[in-house]
């Protein structure tokens, strides 16, 4: 067992990309469930529809990709839109069955061989990151950093992107509930009839809300897609939004440092399961008493079947999460 | 990059004993004297693409059928039939396996054989109305298995105010355990079924004492309920893959049928047994509910969970009852969605949105309106099929749930009180 190496790899992971790119998840989703208690099952739609604008500014529009944000933010409204007006006006379950259901058909469509020409099929698009490329201030072929965070110059890049974002967002989700928009969302999260009740417009904030939040998820599906380098359906399957609500959850709802930490505290944690039964199994199967408890080929299922259990222990014994404020997850009633 | 490059170059210019081959096999199969006859196809073409869709060769079929194409490594592929190259009057018996996937965890020799069987064109030169009333007929089978599992979902609903996101797992434990009883201890469906309908509920009173009822207990509310149903969703889903695997596989028992007609329709024996027991189990369901004292009483706490309570109705038993009920409906919709299909360890989850779209239009916490949503989202599935591309199937019935939530949000048996 090559500890040194696990750790190595799980430190790294907990800063990595993948980090990232859910940390912008993570908040865009805590904005609609921690903040306004919009239950949002479909964020990777969102993502979805800021990786395909990313990548059909080269496949079809063939424009520079910094089109990428208008045509993306246009995807974002376009979906907010059609899963909102039919459910914001519902109980919050609603909303959770038409965005899942939504964020499946769109993943459909998007691999569907009928609308190949547009969005690439099941392969989806690759060639569209060359500009971005170029932009890059390091050398690609050269490893930057110190032990053990040790990364090519454009993963270096991508994450610097990636984590700025991240910043960036932080701040403003921070200040934007700390306005009066954000006082009218957390109240409407507590008793929706109160806001109305004040001559506030609850759906229009709701849509807003739901908006704003799909926004923020672009840039993940943006920053992933970069680093990729690559735009395929299948990244962007039902259980990504879950496995970003479990970040959420883990780091603590409506607390914008909860969506941080917990994205990197659910990477430091599932790598480090992955890489510890990855070495157990590596010399073939493990067996005690000549009975097989898991093969290599195994692994990948062991990790998110502790993702969900870790979802359920965390709702039952601790749903403010590790940071977050008991009172401000009273996210019942409705 | 440049290694991969040059031993791809080198594998296809190399001599033929150094590569791999995938060779496909396309068959005409007749029943004669219930002996399948074959006889080869000829001028068949034949493609091999890896999984991202990237062609790999072509080749059309000789006088033996065969077909041979060289890959430059045992790993995944997927071989398409060019279904128009078919000779006329010609379709494949099973019209949706015109690719097939290949596993280089499985090519384990240099060369690898996929069969193709056709028969005789059924549908090919059917007339609009044989091709509707054949869609239609799918559309009535795909609805029952719907209804059978989607009224146990919103029965739960109804009495706890749960949405359950677990309730496809539950179809799914169906399946794989008659797979288990039926594949792997080689007992007939017809014995294991009850068996593996008995386990099912089981499995469902498990959910309700193992978690809902001390979550309940604990005063935790019905949105972290939901959460926690989605955790358990991912967990079980994974158990699942962990034990049974990654691919669908067969169950054994009436696995191999022909299609017998009546009047348009092409049916197996199979498929219409279980739609004819499907439509009993679920008229009896509907019977129990209407006539039977826990029926009423059922009726009595969904409807109204306090006033129930107050008249003597022992609620948390009725809660258990419909815990059980909706894990053995459960069940039973995973045996018939396994003969009907295949067994997988996501087959539940793959219809939960279908289950979700039919109690929607039905009537969140109503019992018949499940059972009406069910059917009529399975006929509307299976019907636009019609017009649309069958891997866009599951988009009709998104659509119907967004007209629906606009229209008619109580859905068609639900009460007229407002549900925002």
């Amino acid at each position: 067992m090559d500890w040194i190496r696990i750790f190595e790899n799980t430190l790294r992971a907990a800063v990595g990309i993948d980090a990232a790119y859910f940390a912008l998840a993570a908040i865009g989703l805590n904005v609609q469930f921690g903040y306004t208690g919009l239950l949002n099952f479909g964020q990777a739609a969102f993502m979805a529809c800021g990786s395909y604008g990313l990548g059909m500014t080269a496949q079809y529009f063939g424009v520079g990709f910094w089109w990428g944000i208008p045509l993306g933010l246009f995807f974002v409204v376009l979906l907010a839109l059609l899963v909102g007006i039919p459910t914001l006006r519902l109980r919050a379950d609603y909303l959770a069955i038409v965005t899942i259901a939504t964020a499946e058909i769109v993943r459909l469509f998007l691999r569907s061989v009928k609308f190949k020409k547009y969005f690439g099929g099941s392969d989806g698009i690759n060639n569209f990151s060359r500009e971005y490329r170029d932009l890059n201030p390091f050398k690609s072929g050269t490893i930057y950093g110190i032990r053990p965070f040790l990364f090519s110059g454009y993963s270096l890049y991508t994450l610097i992107v990636g984590w700025v974002l991240v910043a960036l967002f932080s701040l403003l989700v921070w200040q934007l509930m700390r306005s009066p928009w954000g006082r009218v969302v957390k109240g409407i999260r507590e008793d929706e009839d109160a806001v109305r009740s004040l001559g506030k417009n609850v759906y229009a904030y709701k849509m807003q809300s739901l908006v704003i939040g799909g926004f923020i998820g672009m840039f993940s599906g943006m920053v992933f897609a970069l680093d990729r380098g690559s735009v395929q359906p299948d990244n962007y399957s039902r259980d990504v939004t879950f496995y970003i609500l479990t970040a959420l959850v883990l780091g603590g709802v409506a607390k914008v440092s909860g969506s941080v930490v917990g994205s990197m505290l659910f990477w430091f944690i599932f790598v480090l399961s992955d890489n510890f039964l990855r070495e157990l199994t590596r010399d073939g199967p493990l067996r005690i008493g000549g009975v097989t408890i898991i093969q290599s080929m195994q692994v990948g299922p062991v990790n998110y079947m502790i993702v969900g259990l870790g979802l359920i222990l965390l709702m039952t014994f601790r749903p403010q999460g590790i940071f977050g404020n008991r009172q401000e997850m009273a996210l019942d009633g409705r | 990059m440049g290694v991969g490059g040059i031993g791809f170059i080198t594998g296809s210019a190399a001599a033929e004993s150094d590569e791999f081959f995938i060779i496909a096999n396309v068959q005409d199969q007749e029943i004669v004297n219930a002996a399948p006859v074959r006889t080869p196809v000829t001028g068949v073409g034949i493609s091999v693409t890896d999984p991202a869709g990237k062609l790999i060769g072509e080749a059309i079929t000789g006088p033996d059928g065969l077909a041979k194409i060289g890959v430059p490594a045992r790993a995944d592929y997927i071989i398409l039939l060019d279904v128009a190259s078919l000779p006329d009057g010609l379709v494949l018996i099973d019209t949706t396996k015109s690719q097939v996937k290949i596993d280089g965890l499985l090519f384990t020799t240099s060369t690898k054989r996929v069969s193709f069987f056709t028969g005789k064109a059924t549908l090919a030169g059917a007339t609009t109305f044989e091709k509707v009333a054949q869609r239609f007929s799918d559309g009535v089978r795909l609805g029952i298995i719907i209804a059978m599992c989607s009224v146990g979902l919103s029965l739960v609903f109804g009495t706890t105010g749960l949405t359950n996101f677990a309730h496809g797992e539950m179809v799914t434990f169906g399946g794989l355990i008659a797979f288990y009883f039926n594949v792997t201890l080689d007992i007939p469906i017809l014995i294991s079924g009850p068996v593996v309908i008995l386990m099912g509920g089981c499995f469902g009173l498990l959910f309700n004492w193992g978690i809902f009822a001390r979550l309940t207990k604990r005063g935790i509310g019905l949105i972290s309920q939901l959460v926690v149903t989605v955790g358990l969703s991912i967990m079980l889903r994974n158990i699942f893959l962990f034990q049974f695997g990654g691919r669908t596989k067969q169950l054994t028992s009436y696995a191999k049928q022909t299609n017998i007609s009546i009047g348009p329709i092409g049916i197996t024996p199979r498929d219409l047994t279980t739609a004819i027991l499907g439509v009993c189990i679920l008229i009896s369901v509907a019977l129990f509910l209407q006539k039977s004292r826990l029926g009423k009483a059922i009726r009595a706490v969904s409807d109204n969970v306090q006033l129930a309570s107050a008249t003597g109705i022992d609620t948390r038993k009725v809660i258990r009852v419909i815990w059980f009920a909706a894990g053995a409906l459960a069940a039973i919709g995973g045996i018939f969605r396994g003969l009907d299909e295949q067994v997988g360890f996501q087959m539940g989850s793959d219809l939960l949105f279908l289950m979700f779209a039919a109690i929607t239009l039905g009537g969140l916490g109503s019992a018949f309106g499940a059972l009406i949503g069910g059917f009529l989202v399975g006929i509307f599935v299976e019907m636009s099929s019609l017009f649309f591309p069958t891997e866009l199937k599951a988009a009709p019935a998104l659509f119907v749930l967004i007209i629906v939530l606009i229209v008619r949000p109580q859905g068609i048996l639900g009460k007229g009180q407002r549900v925002g």
